[in-house]
Formats: C-alpha cells, sequence, structure tokens
C-alpha cells in the first residue's frame, strides 16, 4: 500500500516550489466506486490528496490538455511546471510524449508511485450497482477489502484487478523526481497472454469478431481524448478537408476509425487501458493494441515509453535494415 | 386512465402477437449490456436490465439518418428520403427515457416540424415498465417524476410479481390494447395498491438527490463563477455523457459523396467537441473547454427551461454512470444549488 501521508506531504513540498505551479493528482470520487483527477492549487487542496487501488484513470492525458487561452494585454504566460502523480504506465505515457517532443522534460515535475495494480471499474460496479456511498478499498494480503452497506467484503485480487494490470511489466515508474515508497515487484506473468485466443482464431473469426465489436461504436471519442497518446491538436477524425472517415456512424466508417486509431498508437502505446475504461460500449480496443504492441516489439525489438532519449519508432530509421523494400 | 392485468403466462404470447403486427423494439443483452433492439421472438427479450447503456431516443431520432440520396453532375438529380410509416412500439422503455421524448418534441415537433422525427413519433406506441431496481445514479425522483410513473408514456406495465399491472395512459395506449384485449382483465384494487407499494419501494432504492430549485435563477448570475472552470479541467472532451442522454439532440450536417453518387445526412454531435461550434471563418465562440462545459449545464439547466418550460435532464444517470472522469451532475449542480452568491 501507499503511504497517503507521504504522498500528501512530497506533493505539498512540490507544490511548495517556486517553479511548479499546481499539481494534479487523485482525490475521492463523488459516489461509489470512483474517483476522480484532483488539480491542487494549495496545500489544503493537496491534502484531499489519495492513492488506492481505485485510481485507474491515467493522468498524463492532463498536462497536454492544459488549454492556453489569448493572453489580456500586459499579461505574461505562466510557464511553470505541472506536478503530477504517476503510476508505471502514468510516467511512461509521459516519457513517450516527451521522447515525440510533445512535451519537454523541463515542463513536468512527477511524483512517482510503485502501483500495484488498478481495479476494474466496470467490473466492480457491475458487481456493486446500488453502491452509492463513497467506498474506501484497501488491498490487503492480495485481497480488496471494503464495507458494502455494513457488509465487509474481500475479494481476490485477481478478479477485479484490470486486465492491463495483470500483465503489467513496468508497474514501477520509469521516469519520475520523488518515489513514494518502495519499488513494487514484477509481475512475471506473459505480457501478451490476453489475446493469444484471438490470434489463434481463423481470419474470418477475427473479422466477424471485430466487425461486432465495431458495430457498436458510437463514435463518442472516449477512447481518444482518454488517451495520454492521443495529443494530435487536430485529430484526423476531425478533419474536414480531406474527409477521411465521414460522420456517418455504420461499420464502415467506425471500422476505419478503429483500426485508424489502433496503427496511430503502433509502437506508441503504453498499455494502461484508459481508452478501453473510457469506452462506454464496451469495445475489448486493448486487445487491438496489445496485438500491434506485440508486432512492434517482436518486429523491431521496440517497447514505447522507456527512454526519453530514444527515438520514437516510427521516427527511426536504421540503414542496415533487412527489408528488401526500404533500400 | 384505465388499470389491467395480464399474467406473465400470457405475456409470451402477447409479445409474440405484437410482433406480427408491430416492429417492435424491447431490451436485449448483447455483449454484457442491454441495448433496444427489435426483436422476433419473446425469448430474445431481457428484462433483467437497470436500463439500456444507449438511450432509446436512438430509435426515433437515429444517430446517422440520411435526408435525402443525390446523384452530382450536370445531369444531378436529388431524391427525398422516403418516410415510412412503420407501425412500432418500443417495450419496456424506462419513465426517464421516455420523458426524454417530452424534452425532444418541443425541438423537433416545434416551430420547425422535422418530418422523420414526427414520423417516428406518430408510429410509435411507448409502452413503458416501471423500474423496480433503480440503481446508484439513478435521480429521477428529483425532478418530482417517479421510477413508476406513466406520465409520459402511452401504457405502463409494471411487475406485480405473479402479474404485470397495466395501465393505460393515452387515447394511443387504450386504441393499442383494444387490439390485444384478450389478453388483458381489470384490475383489482388489490393490484393497483401492489403496484403503489412497488413504486414506493423503488423510490425508496432512489438515494441520491439534485437540487432543482430555484437553480435557473441560480444560473442566471453564475455565468462567470469559476466552478466551470473548474469542472473543465477535469473533463476530457469526450462525447458520452452527450451521446448516452435521453435529452441531448444536437446535430450535424454533412454531404458525403462518391463521384457518382451521395447523401446528406444528419449525424448526432456533441457540444464538447470543439469542432461543434467551429465558425467557417476559423472562429470559435466557444474556444475552451471551459465554455463547452458550461454550455451543457446551462443548455439542460437553464436555457432549456426558459425556452421550453422543462429542464431538459430526466435523472437517468447515464452520464453519470459513464463519465470516463467523475463528472457528476449531481454533485455539480447541488453545489450550484447550495452556492451563495
Amino acid at each position: 500500500m501507499v503511504d497517503q501521508k507521504m504522498l500528501v506531504e512530497v506533493a505539498k513540498e512540490t507544490l511548495a516550489r517556486e517553479d511548479v505551479k499546481y499539481i494534479i493528482g487523485y482525490k475521492k470520487g463523488s459516489y461509489g466506486f470512483q474517483t476522480s483527477a484532483a488539480f491542487a492549487y494549495t496545500p489544503k487542496d493537496v491534502e484531499e490528496f489519495i492513492f488506492t487501488p481505485l485510481c485507474n484513470k491515467n493522468l498524463a492525458k492532463y498536462p497536454l490538455k492544459e488549454e492556453k487561452l489569448p493572453l489580456k494585454r500586459g499579461e505574461e504566460e505562466d510557464k511553470r511546471k505541472i506536478g503530477l502523480v504517476v503510476k508505471g504506465c502514468d510516467s511512461r505515457a509521459i516519457v513517450q510524449i516527451i521522447q515525440e517532443n510533445g512535451m519537454k522534460r523541463e515542463d513536468v515535475v512527477l511524483i512517482g508511485i510503485p502501483c500495484p495494480g488498478v481495479i476494474n471499474q466496470k467490473e466492480i460496479e457491475k458487481r456493486f450497482p446500488n453502491q452509492s456511498e463513497i467506498t474506501d478499498i484497501n488491498e490487503i494480503n492480495d485481497e480488496y477489502v471494503f464495507t458494502v452497506e455494513g457488509k465487509e467484503h474481500k475479494i481476490p485480487k485477481q478478479e477485479l484487478l484490470a486486465e492491463v494490470c495483470k500483465t503489467c511489466e513496468y508497474p514501477n515508474p520509469v521516469l519520475y523526481d520523488v518515489m513514494i515508497g518502495e519499488e513494487v515487484e514484477v509481475n512475471p506473468k506473459a505480457e501478451y497472454e490476453g489475446i493469444k485466443d484471438l490470434e489463434e482464431a481463423p481470419l474470418e473469426n477475427r473479422w466477424e469478431y471485430w466487425e461486432e465489436q465495431f458495430q457498436r461504436c458510437i463514435r463518442c471519442y472516449a477512447c481518444r481524448e482518454a488517451c495520454p497518446l492521443c495529443y494530435c491538436s487536430t485529430c484526423m477524425a476531425d478533419l474536414l478537408e480531406p474527409q477521411w472517415i465521414r460522420r456517418s456512424v455504420n461499420l464502415s466508417e467506425n471500422t476505419a476509425w478503429n483500426i485508424m486509431r489502433a496503427f496511430h498508437l503502433a509502437g506508441r502505446c503504453i498499455s494502461c487501458g484508459a481508452c478501453e475504461n473510457a469506452c462506454p460500449m464496451d469495445i475489448p480496443l486493448m486487445e487491438l493494441n496489445k496485438k500491434l504492441g506485440k508486432e512492434v516489439k517482436e518486429m523491431f525489438e521496440y517497447t514505447p515509453g522507456l527512454d526519453i532519449d530514444a527515438k520514437p519508432l516510427l521516427g527511426s530509421f536504421n540503414p542496415d535494415d533487412p527489408e528488401e523494400f526500404i533500400k | 386512465m384505465e388499470s389491467l392485468v395480464i399474467s406473465k403466462e400470457n405475456f409470451p404470447e402477447i409479445i409474440n402477437t405484437i410482433i406480427k403486427s408491430y416492429r417492435l423494439f424491447a431490451p436485449t443483452e448483447e455483449n454484457g449490456f442491454s441495448g433496444f433492439n427489435i426483436i422476433k421472438d419473446y425469448s430474445e427479450m431481457d428484462l433483467s436490465y437497470l436500463n439500456s447503456r444507449m438511450p432509446p431516443k436512438a430509435i426515433l431520432f437515429n444517430q446517422t439518418e440520411t435526408l435525402f440520396l443525390m446523384k452530382p453532375g450536370a445531369k444531378g438529380s436529388i431524391k427525398p428520403k422516403e418516410i415510412r410509416n412503420e407501425k412500432t412500439a418500443i417495450f419496456a422503455i424506462r419513465p426517464c427515457d421516455a420523458k426524454g421524448f417530452r424534452i425532444l418534441d418541443p425541438v423537433f415537433l416545434g416551430n420547425y416540424v422535422d418530418p422523420l422525427y414526427k414520423a417516428n413519433r406518430d408510429n410509435s406506441v411507448l409502452i413503458g415498465l416501471s423500474c423496480n431496481q433503480p440503481d446508484s445514479s439513478c435521480f429521477c425522483t428529483s425532478f418530482g417524476d417517479s421510477p413508476a410513473s406513466g406520465k409520459y408514456v402511452d401504457i405502463l406495465f409494471t411487475d406485480i410479481e405473479e402479474k404485470y399491472l397495466v395501465e393505460v395512459m393515452t387515447e394511443k395506449g387504450k386504441g393499442f390494447v383494444n387490439d390485444f384485449s384478450r389478453f388483458f382483465s381489470p384490475a383489482s384494487p388489490n393490484q393497483i395498491e401492489a403496484k403503489n407499494a412497488k413504486e414506493e419501494e423503488a423510490i425508496k432504492l432512489i438515494k441520491r438527490n439534485l437540487k432543482v430549485e430555484g437553480i435557473e435563477e441560480k444560473m442566471d448570475k453564475m455565468f462567470d463563477h469559476p466552478i466551470w472552470e473548474e469542472y473543465a479541467k477535469k473533463c476530457i472532451g469526450c462525447g458520452t455523457c452527450t451521446y448516452l442522454c435521453p435529452t441531448c439532440h444536437c446535430f450535424d450536417m454533412q454531404d458525403e459523396s462518391t463521384l457518382d453518387k451521395g447523401a446528406r445526412v444528419r449525424t448526432w454531435d456533441a457540444c464538447m467537441f470543439p469542432e461543434y461550434t467551429m465558425h467557417a471563418s476559423g472562429h470559435n465562440p466557444r474556444p475552451a473547454r471551459m465554455h463547452r462545459v458550461r454550455n451543457r449545464f446551462y443548455h439542460k439547466y437553464s436555457y432549456y427551461p426558459k425556452n421550453s418550460g422543462v429542464i431538459a435532464c430526466t435523472g437517468c444517470g447515464r452520464c453519470i454512470r459513464y463519465c470516463p472522469v467523475n463528472i457528476d451532475i449531481i454533485e455539480l449542480m447541488n453545489r450550484v444549488s447550495e452556492m451563495e452568491l
């Protein structure tokens, strides 16, 4: 378990720095099992910070979501840093963004949290749909312990753990300024186990499977907006001239959208699962991302989001490339 | 209003009889959640649902609607979309979602009548099913409604254990029931009482309340309040809340064509998207997320009640349940309500 007191203390110290404008962390949500992003400007705001197994959102999205409105006359841009609480996956997102020149290392101060894994929000809400009271969850000896309507529940961790966490190779932040507590042990489970069945299925069945999934996409773009690596200032799905993807919501356009997004994340997705968590239609987007991630890993021996000085996969070129067509 | 009952043994038969003469939408379960689909047999229906993930507004106001077909060029032509008058019944619609149509009506049947919506609306019978098990995000009672309200449907079914109590609410509902009269028998006072008891139980399950009193006047004074910025910071700007809302009704129109054929289509749009208010000049009157987030709440709780006399929110709770970042309309509006100005 993460030492909450230490988290608040470290966040306070970070906020006190002259070069930090605010810190983004987690706080309790408005009901049930929800948690929420917290934007702390004052030491009092920081006191709300928590880190529990329910902190399953990827906060790395927010620094790039910050809106810079036109400055009024005489006003100067606030160039101070943003503090950010990061788990392993969030830190990898930041690394990847820095690698791609989406932000600079000095734009952020990272408070790293060794992450023991977070809860699958959809799963716990499915099991306890009537929980309106704000609920704390503790992880004790591989069990999640919490109280619902006066009754204590102890649920084995594996039952509620988010899919991406079950196979996470980097639970400890790969980039941080301060780390809260000790590193956690790395899960030895193979990362691509989850897509094995799909990979082994015959081509037609796979196509049928994805048709079924994309059919119900409503094109709300929650996947894109929740994804820390979807930060293009204008997404090609929004372009009107040329219009690559039509606004009509049907299988053909939905397929174009989802495949396009998956391709744009190949070699960039850091497996946080934010897209899948956000999808209101429960499309298993991580299966697509994992598959492309696996291809990238096997073909190019590249893992995104580990080293800020590495070249992004699609921005690199190897003169000794074994492929004939490239010469 | 007439109160009838139908036994649960007769229930499959009436559904299968309705299917013979109506396009029947009913909740079915697919991929682990519920949605309204046309069913061909009673067995496809799943009534164990809380509510459908997508609101049934999508049945009468399609997410993608072709308005007309066209052929470009000198010999081009335009073919208007044929309005199909298909007899439709929506079965087991929840009272909150039925109210959604009451809120859409002034938009599509007001000063300018939308022929497609009108045809869909006129040809549809809304058969409600009372909510006996509302969940933690339901708050229809905040608007003086009830999970067992028949106010916005033509007919309301309520599960009273061994039977369904059937309340006929409108002339349209009466016509419908008369066509299938052999399945129904008059309700006894005990059965009506059983429904009332169910309703009371269900109301008790609704734990959250949005304080609507005086909210419109409050908002008149809060346009520049920092609270909108506070929530906008958290918002990631997706369209989940609008697309899952039974009352959001904004749309976009697009010409989609290839070299030799095309169509003008109308698709849902979402005020959370920056492109939504973008002018052709490139100017955007709602340039920041704060403007867009504020607009959504103002539209529901201020502009719409001013224009159409009803708050454009039914308390279905979908935007709360499915918001990826826990923006909670109850929490926000209660803070507005309690704000000392």
